[in-house]
């Protein structure tokens, strides 16, 4: 063992080991080799950063979040998937049920993910607030997978079939959970249909702290980009990650997260 | 409609499942069975096997086995027709009980004309005439013509018939193209005579000899038991004597199937296959066209059609040793 940069990411399903032995292979040959640690849970993965144990954090956007404010603003966010920078969140009721807007929600029962996922609990409460009908709704809570900040989609499904099963109205859930369900295109088959679907905001990113040479993160950054969906090795890593392609980061598309943190006082813990 | 709830449990099931392992999902009719099919095509999932009950999945798409198979061993590649069924020997482990009283099940020149038709035009690139014994059928040289016009043929043989007639029809045949696997045993009457009948090694010797003189190519075929013991070593220096190409000699152990009782067990999970037609149907492999658990389907047409289904269920049964081989446990 040398001088590789220590990833960190968490363990929110089987796959992240051959995700992350995928990546340590790629990176081998780079300017920039890297190594990696799971953890179970994003709060443990941030201290960890914070703490120096780790050079590189692989953070949820509430994580990002956290971090950012941790550090007073001096934590970098590297890099980014493509599909992290058109996340949605996604009100899903069942099909036919006549909703077509936040607005009709005040009164109906509204499912919702764990307390720590963006997608599928703080941001679908921001936008309640915002429709003016948060004080309205009955909320059907499922704190299924807390500490993975929604990663195991658990919690979305849980929801989802509570809107099945006439338990609610609509559950909110992440685009990435919704494609999944709809990926035989055949929205009739699910007997689901989207009710509402949010303005685009940031997802994952690989985070930094000021204490990394930026040389070498900027190196890391560059190999890390020329990762390519054609290359069937890369590939592999790619489509388990969700991904077809890294990018730069972008950060305006926090700015929803953070104004719902704040709002929801979960700007620094729970 | 589909229940809401398979889709649910489907992403759940799939997101929970390791890269490269099976999960198995249970579906509820024909529907059911289609939609998980149309969902794993789209998410980037294998589907392994369609069952009535239950469909299995692999997480993540494999390398295609067949792509690891060289051209000439892929499904399709290769068609055999059984001719006919009806044989002047009877062999104790003849794979498919033929004999002189065998039901002749012939397959029609007609009929034989449209599946070379359709099998030259999927891609097949080898075609082998089978029985039965071919040369019992007196217009035996109208297949061959047709087959041999569309792509190299091979018809395998006992050479024991070719007197009169049958000798003026072997006369008559092309031999461009034309290849004839001639079944020899042993390289004495010994362990030849004791399984294919009294006599029939002389009168073999003498077909060989027959077909050189008339200018064909020539294969031996030999089928060899449990009793070879050093047999299989004295064959090949008879057959380097021949002075043929060293090609043109096959060695295959006997088959469990038809009249022998003992000897390798086949079945379609183990067993590359060569798509054979009869006038029975379409199977797995020459070797066992009368054992029903190797009938893929009543009819070969559309050929292409039944090709890619083989095709798909190898896969499937390659995936899926292929993973129970990863996952052995050592203790
Ligand atoms: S093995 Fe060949 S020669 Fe012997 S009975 Fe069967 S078809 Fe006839």
């Amino acid at each position: 063992m040398g001088n590789e940069l220590l990833i960190g990411a968490v363990a929110y399903s089987a796959n992240a080991v051959p995700i992350w032995e995928g990546m340590r292979d790629y990176f081998r040959d780079t300017a920039e080799p890297i190594d990696f640690v799971l953890f179970s849970n994003y709060e443990r993965q941030v201290d960890a950063l914070f703490a120096g144990h780790i050079d590189i954090a692989w953070n949820t956007n509430v994580a990002w979040v956290r971090c950012s404010r941790r550090s007073e603003g001096e934590a970098r966010a590297l890099a980014m998937r493509d599909t992290d920078r058109t996340f949605q969140t996604m009100f899903v009721g069942r099909s036919g049920s006549g909703l077509s807007s936040l607005e009709q929600l005040g009164g109906k029962r509204v499912a919702l993910g764990s307390r720590d996922s963006g997608q599928a609990r703080i941001l679908p409460l921001h936008y309640l607030a915002e429709a003016g009908v948060a004080g309205d709704v009955e909320l059907v809570i499922f704190d299924s997978d807390v500490g993975k900040h929604g990663d195991t989609g658990r919690s979305d499904l849980d929801a989802l079939r509570s809107v099945l099963d006439d338990g609610a109205d609509v559950a909110a859930v992440g685009i990435n959970t919704w494609h999944g369900l709809t990926a035989a295109e055949d929205d009739s088959v699910t007997g689901l249909e989207v009710v509402w679907e949010s303005p685009r905001y940031n997802h994952c990113n690989f985070t930094a702290l000021d204490k990394l040479d930026a040389a070498r993160s900027d190196r890391w950054v560059d190999s890390l980009l020329q990762m390519d969906w054609n290359n069937p090795a890369h590939r592999r890593v790619l489509e388990l990650e969700g991904l077809r392609e890294w990018k730069s980061a972008e950060l305006s598309g926090y700015d929803s997260l953070i104004a719902a943190m704040e709002e929801q006082g979960i700007y620094d813990e729970w | 409609m589909v229940n809401g709830h398979l889709a649910i449990d489907l992403v759940e099931l799939m997101a929970a499942t390791p890269w490269g392992s099976v999960a198995s999902v249970d579906v509820d009719g024909v529907d059911e069975a289609e939609f998980v099919q149309r969902w794993a095509a789209a998410s980037g999932n294998y589907v392994l096997m369609v069952h009535a009950d239950r469909v299995e999945l692999l997480r993540g798409i494999p390398p295609d086995p067949l792509e690891a198979l060289a051209p000439e061993r892929r499904p399709g590649h290769r068609l055999w027709v059984y001719t006919n069924f009806n044989c002047n020997l009877a062999c104790d482990y003849c794979c498919v009980e033929s004999s002189p009283r065998a039901d002749p099940r012939a397959f029609g020149v007609a009929e034989f004309r449209d599946l070379v038709a359709e099998a030259a035009a999927c891609g097949v690139r080898e075609l082998f005439l089978t029985g039965g014994e071919p040369f019992m059928l007196v217009d035996l040289d109208e297949r061959i013509r047709v087959g041999v016009a569309a792509m190299p043929t091979t018809v395998l043989t006992n050479a024991m018939l070719w007197r009169g007639e049958r000798l003026r029809l072997l006369e008559r045949l092309p031999r461009d193209g034309l290849t004839l696997q001639i079944s020899v045993d042993s390289p004495d009457p010994g362990l030849h005579d004791l399984h294919r009948g009294s006599g029939s090694f002389e009168r073999a010797l003498a077909g060989i000899e027959v077909a050189l003189a008339l200018g064909f190519r020539v294969r031996i075929a030999a089928t060899l038991g449990d009793d070879v013991g050093d047999g299989e070593a004295r064959l090949r220096s008879w057959f380097d004597r021949l002075g043929l190409a060293e090609d043109c000699l096959v060695v295959r152990r006997v088959a469990r199937q038809g009249a022998a009782n003992s000897g390798l067990v086949m079945s379609r999970s183990s067993l590359l296959p060569e798509i054979c037609v009869t006038a029975d149907g379409l199977w797995w492999h020459p070797v066992a066209a009368i054992d029903p658990a190797m009938r893929v389907s009543a009819s070969w047409r559309p050929l292409a059609e039944r090709i890619g289904e083989v095709s798909r269920e190898y896969r499937g049964y390659r995936l899926a040793g292929e993973i129970a081989a990863s996952s052995f446990p050592c203790a």
